[in-house]
């Protein structure tokens, strides 16, 4: 075997054999999925201006506009009416069965899709908090973020408690899923609609092959191996893009701090008085005037602000003074989600930041949930839903439940360690 | 403070560096950033094995792939149940897979770290790495991770910039008449006004329009590029969507010619402050040229 100093395989170990922060993925995927369902249900109203093929941003002036970048849109596919009705809907329904974690991969590459279309069909409808969804739909694709706190998980304990009783749990929906989704998009890559941008389509092509891969070595492969070389790159490309997520958060911050440090108004202590005085940004006016009666206090909550977005990024080195920043940054969100305005903007980041909150406060909210869920619940009837279980504690701690089923219960068709 | 700057306008469509930003400067022309022939044909992180795909239809069952780990073989010989559970992971691998794993491993670090490199050089100020590789980073930043974080910096807006309108009509008996000026702006104002939930067609659709056609026209007000004839139909058909609304041509009419200004009045510094309002306190105009109508666009083909 072979022998490294012994901080080398242990980080290799770390990155590859777990899928790290099952939790924070989790709250992750919840919070942008809910950000963009709900966005989508409050625009519910004004979609045909927004996006729609008559809307001022008419289809003609989008296609002509993504022809010079190339961007991903479904929407540009038909100027139909339907066609338009239908996206739109569809993008409701990958949003909400992403938030419940159903099929939760591939509910992710739809969610992409969905956001992408909409977005990149009217650019300039969007702010920040658009922005900031628009790139983490990309990043939760290549993430494992269903392990916990979703339907998933929960067939997985099923099929793995079936597995126990010596049944054979069997998966129809998964094939009939892949089978759909794979003829739609080679009639859409065969259609030319994927002629723009490449990295869309190949991402989308890539990822219908990983799984077809990943069901064939599942099935067909001679010895366990191959299944846990494809579980190994999984958990290296989750553990990778969880890093991006991360970063992208920290250069959300950096670059809001810093930019703020060369502006005038930011040094001289003046500058929230001034986007509470733009008709754009001030639901409350009366609020936005109280707020700023004191030069002290606004002076304070500038440089708080400028201080807070610089240092983030450093304090991630130090859990405890992170977590205070990190409760400052989601207060001043939802202060912002109010005073000017921007709910969903506000949301998006909050979603953002969650991605940072500590396993144990995370833990202790999963099971709030689920005692609050149990109460609503009456006791005894229908099926209950498993609690929102955690992924055991120890070393494998990224295990996900359906591993830590297993080992709970000796399995009679079960699982000989692959290891020959 | 972290709302959205200059407008939050996170995005406006790739178009070479920020046609928002450099003013005046001409927008872009169609063939930019585009399409860059061969760009990324791997993703950062090749063989994305699915977290939740198809189960394996039948019978051995080994562990669903959502149950994460790979167990044992789809023989399904029973075999006694292995005291630590199934061994997943690395070290479960021979040699061979070893060095799968350390390529995958490889691949993915380099893909994360050039993707960050990219990131970090596009939101950065222009620097001498990142004028230098100019082209190769647009290539991998446009179109789908195109990013501004300029949240209210360097400074906030400190103006209040209402678009107005104002139409000529061809009435029912066939003369004409021009209304006087519609302030959408503050119609959007009003809708937002004591509105917890503002819609992006009233916060966001007229002021960045507004931004998007600033960017893309001279001091004359003349269009540069694709993008600049763009944005003037999209300016022009938001103004009669509103005066629609408004019911502005009355009954009969037909809006036949828009003209658009822009009214920009300075935020008063607080009153705390010692600063003396900056002048102009009079609200500067920047009035647009009459732009015709076309008729299915008058008739409510917009909306």
């Amino acid at each position: 075997m072979n022998r490294f100093p012994p901080a080398v395989p242990r980080a290799v170990a770390r990155v590859t054999d777990s899928a790290l922060g099952p939790h924070q993925s989790a709250v992750i995927r919840i919070g942008f999925s809910l950000t963009w369902l709900l966005f989508l249900l409050r625009e519910y109203p004004h979609r045909q201006e927004l996006y729609g093929p008559d809307g001022p941003w008419a289809w003609d002036l989008a296609d002509q506009f993504v022809g010079t970048n190339g961007s991903f849109t479904a929407l540009l596919w038909s100027d139909g009416q339907g066609w338009f009705e239908a996206v739109y809907a569809l993008a409701v329904l990958w949003s909400l069965l992403l938030l419940l974690g159903w099929r939760t991969r591939t509910m992710s590459v739809l969610f992409m899709v969905g956001v992408l279309t909409l977005q990149n069909r009217s650019v300039f409808m969007g702010d920040g908090g658009d922005n900031v969804l628009h790139l983490m739909s990309v990043y939760l694709v290549f993430t494992r973020c269903g392990r916990v706190w979703s339907l998933d998980a929960r067939r997985a304990r099923r099929a793995a408690a079936a597995r126990a009783r010596g049944e054979r749990p069997r998966d129809r929906v998964g094939p009939v899923l892949w089978g759909v989704l794979g003829f739609l998009l080679l009639v859409a890559t065969l259609a030319g609609r994927m002629d723009g941008d490449r990295f869309i389509p190949v991402l989308l092509w890539t990822v219908w092959s990983a799984q077809a891969l990943w069901w064939l070595v599942g099935r067909r492969a001679r010895t366990g191996q191959p299944r846990i070389l494809l579980d190994v790159v999984a958990n290296i490309v989750h553990n990778g893009a969880l890093l991006v997520i991360m970063a992208e958060v920290c250069l959300i911050y950096a670059t809001a701090g810093w930019y703020k440090v060369q502006g005038s108004r930011w040094q001289d202590g003046t500058a929230v008085h001034y986007p509470l005085h733009l008709e754009y940004f001030s639901p409350w006016p009366a609020l936005a005037d109280l707020l700023s009666a004191s030069g002290t206090l606004v002076m304070l909550v500038t440089y708080g602000t400028v201080a807070v977005q610089v240092a983030f990024p450093f304090t991630l080195f130090n859990r405890r003074i992170k977590n205070v920043l990190l409760v400052l940054m989601m207060t001043e969100h939802a202060v912002i989600a109010v005073v000017l305005g921007l709910p969903f903007f506000s949301l998006a980041m909050l979603a953002a930041d969650a991605v940072f909150l500590p396993t144990s406060f995370l833990r202790r909210l999963g099971t709030g949930a689920a005692r609050v869920r149990d109460r609503l619940r009456p006791r005894g009837g229908g099926p209950s839903v498993p609690g929102p279980r955690h992924p055991d504690h120890g070393a494998a701690g990224t295990r996900d439940d359906g591993t830590a089923a297993v080992k709970a219960l000796p399995a009679p068709g079960g699982t000989p360690p692959p290891r020959t | 403070m972290d709302a959205y700057d200059e407008g939050s306008n996170a995005r406006h469509g790739p178009a070479g560096p920020d046609p928002r930003r450099d003013l005046p400067g001409p927008a872009p022309a169609p063939g930019d950033p585009e399409d860059a022939p061969s760009r990324r044909t791997a993703p950062p992180t090749p063989g994305v094995p699915a977290d939740v795909p198809p189960v394996p239809l039948s019978p051995p069952a080994p562990l669903s792939p959502a149950a994460g780990g790979p167990g044992g073989p789809p023989g399904g010989t029973p075999v006694a149940d292995p005291p630590p559970g199934p061994r997943t992971g690395v070290a479960a691998l021979s040699l061979r897979y070893r060095i799968g794993a350390a390529v995958a491993l490889a691949v993915v670090a380099v893909g994360v770290c050039v993707h960050l490199g990219m990131t970090f050089l596009h939101v950065a100020p222009a620097n001498t790495v990142s004028k230098k590789h100019r082209e190769t980073i647009e290539n991998w930043i446009y179109p789908e991770f195109e990013q501004n974080w300029k949240l209210f910096a360097p400074n906030p807006l400190q103006q209040n910039i209402a678009v107005q309108v104002r139409a000529e009509i061809r009435t029912a008996d066939g003369g004409v008449r021009t209304t006087g000026w519609y302030d959408l702006s503050a119609q959007d104002g009003r809708a937002i006004d004591g509105n917890p939930l503002p819609s992006h067609t009233q916060q966001n659709e007229l002021r960045r329009a507004w931004d998007f056609f600033v960017a893309t026209h001279d001091d004359d007000n003349r269009p540069v590029g694709l993008r600049g004839t763009l944005s003037e139909a999209y300016l022009r058909r938001i103004t009669v969507l509103r005066l629609d609304r408004a019911d502005a041509a009355g009954p009969g009419g037909l809006v036949e010619r828009v003209q658009v200004r822009s009214r920009t009045t300075n935020v008063p510094p607080p009153k705390w402050s010692e600063e003396e309002a900056q002048a102009p306190t009079t609200p500067v105009y920047r009035t647009l040229p009459w732009w015709p109508v076309p008729e299915d666009e008058a008739r409510g083909g917009v909306g």
